[in-house]
């Protein structure tokens, strides 16, 4: 008969001696996983915690399951969960949980949206719950990126860019060391310091051209113009402004420099 | 975070073509730009898919448990992940039922098992006056 076969998480929770540690394992294991896949380091971690629970069972078969991210198995165990742990005795498994979350210190946004999920589901509210995540991390619980905004690609890549831009200064010291060190007769570089660092506002190299240049500048004036930033306030705005005038400078000093003609 | 696929009115599961399609027909421009920001590089799609499919998960158990208005589903997730209310699907109710039909079933079992004895003789006994009875009839 077909509805009396049950599925892997039933079972185990049929066996299981307490079920609602069975049920918190599987959601503990689901809010690891959601980081991406579930590490080596996480299951040694929900393997850890488990040792102090009473369910009685194989732990490893439900962090199996839980890895898998069945959306039956974890409606049952958030039921479960509601059921036996709701308000009060909330908060040992809430921090448990967000010491799962956790890795080096960063959250990642799906598994924010799980805790938040967590949260409402045991009744405990926005307030207390921050100050749990702050005892547990040390670190303000903040609302989760949002990847539908263009500005979280912005910051992204802005953040990307500056990593590059650093390596490539660092290669550029280098190299400028080495000539140094080999001739020092005091060749000409093909371009003056000044004109290397417009460059590297903009995001070039040495090899731009005028055209280049002309495309960098639009896209950077677009993207770090004041005006953008309006409605996230002054500093915003301020910070904005700085970039955007320095971008501009940038962008001057290398028009009329003779070399880019 | 907000769902561009609702918003522009395909499905998640929309080729490149068809979503560039959706774009260009979008009359509102703000949304336009950041959709062909978002959706319009491959691996940008990748990574919002992830967190949409995960979304419409969280979406989707936030109804079955009545979980629609928690304080920590307010904003744009809510609006756009949100899904009504739907209260008869109870994992555990219906584990609850399979565990009863299953204890039923057996009960049955055991039951029929007392009497299998008494039902073996009597199908044998019948069976053999039927076989005497005919071989009486025919001999």
């Amino acid at each position: 008969m077909a509805t009396t076969r049950f599925s892997p998480f039933e079972l185990l929770l049929l066996k299981s001696r307490n079920q609602t540690d069975t049920a918190a394992l599987l959601l503990l294991t689901w809010v690891a996983a959601s980081k991406g896949s579930l590490s080596e380091t996480d299951r040694h971690r929900i393997a850890a915690m488990s040792a102090s629970m009473r369910h009685g069972h194989d732990c490893q078969a439900i962090i199996d399951i839980g890895a898998r991210q069945d959306l039956d198995a974890i409606q049952l165990a958030a039921e479960v969960l509601q059921k036996d742990r709701w308000g009060a005795q909330a908060s040992p498994f809430l921090r448990q949980a967000i010491e799962v979350a956790v890795t080096e210190g960063t959250l990642a946004a799906a598994t924010n949206h799980i805790l938040r999920f967590l949260a409402d589901l045991l009744g405990t509210a926005p307030q207390p719950f921050a100050q749990l995540y702050r005892e547990v991390t040390g670190k303000p619980f903040e609302s989760p990126d949002d990847p539908s905004r263009e500005t979280y690609w912005q910051a992204r890549e802005h953040a990307r860019q500056q990593q590059r831009s650093q390596s490539e200064q660092r290669q550029r010291h280098s190299q400028q060391e080495r000539s140094h060190g080999s001739s020092r007769q005091g060749h000409e570089r093909p371009h003056g310091d000044k004109a290397l660092r417009a460059l590297d506002i903009l995001g070039l190299d040495a090899t731009a051209t005028r055209s280049e240049i002309k495309k960098a500048y639009r896209r950077l004036a677009q993207s770090h113009h004041p005006d953008r930033f309006f409605a996230l306030g002054e500093r915003d705005v301020a910070s904005a402004s700085m970039r955007f005038q320095k971008i501009q400078k940038a962008y001057e000093y290398l028009m009329q420099d003779a070399r880019f003609i | 975070m907000r769902d561009l696929y609702k918003r522009l009115g395909i499905s998640p599961a929309a080729s490149d073509t068809e979503i560039s399609a959706a774009i260009e027909a979008c009359q509102h421009t703000a949304l336009k730009a950041e959709a062909s920001v978002v959706l319009g590089v491959k691996s940008r799609r990748e990574e919002y898919d992830r967190l949409h499919a995960l979304l419409c998960d969280i979406g989707r158990l936030r109804a079955r448990l009545g979980l629609s208005h928690g304080q920590y589903w307010l904003d744009n997730a809510a609006n756009d992940f949100s899904m009504s209310p739907d209260n008869d699907h109870s994992r555990h109710e219906a584990l609850v039922h399979k565990v009863t039909q299953a204890v039923a079933l057996h009960d049955t079992f055991l039951r029929w098992r007392r009497y299998a004895p008494w039902i073996v003789a009597g199908g044998f006994a019948l069976i053999t006056t039927a076989t005497l009875a005919v071989g009486f009839v025919a001999g």
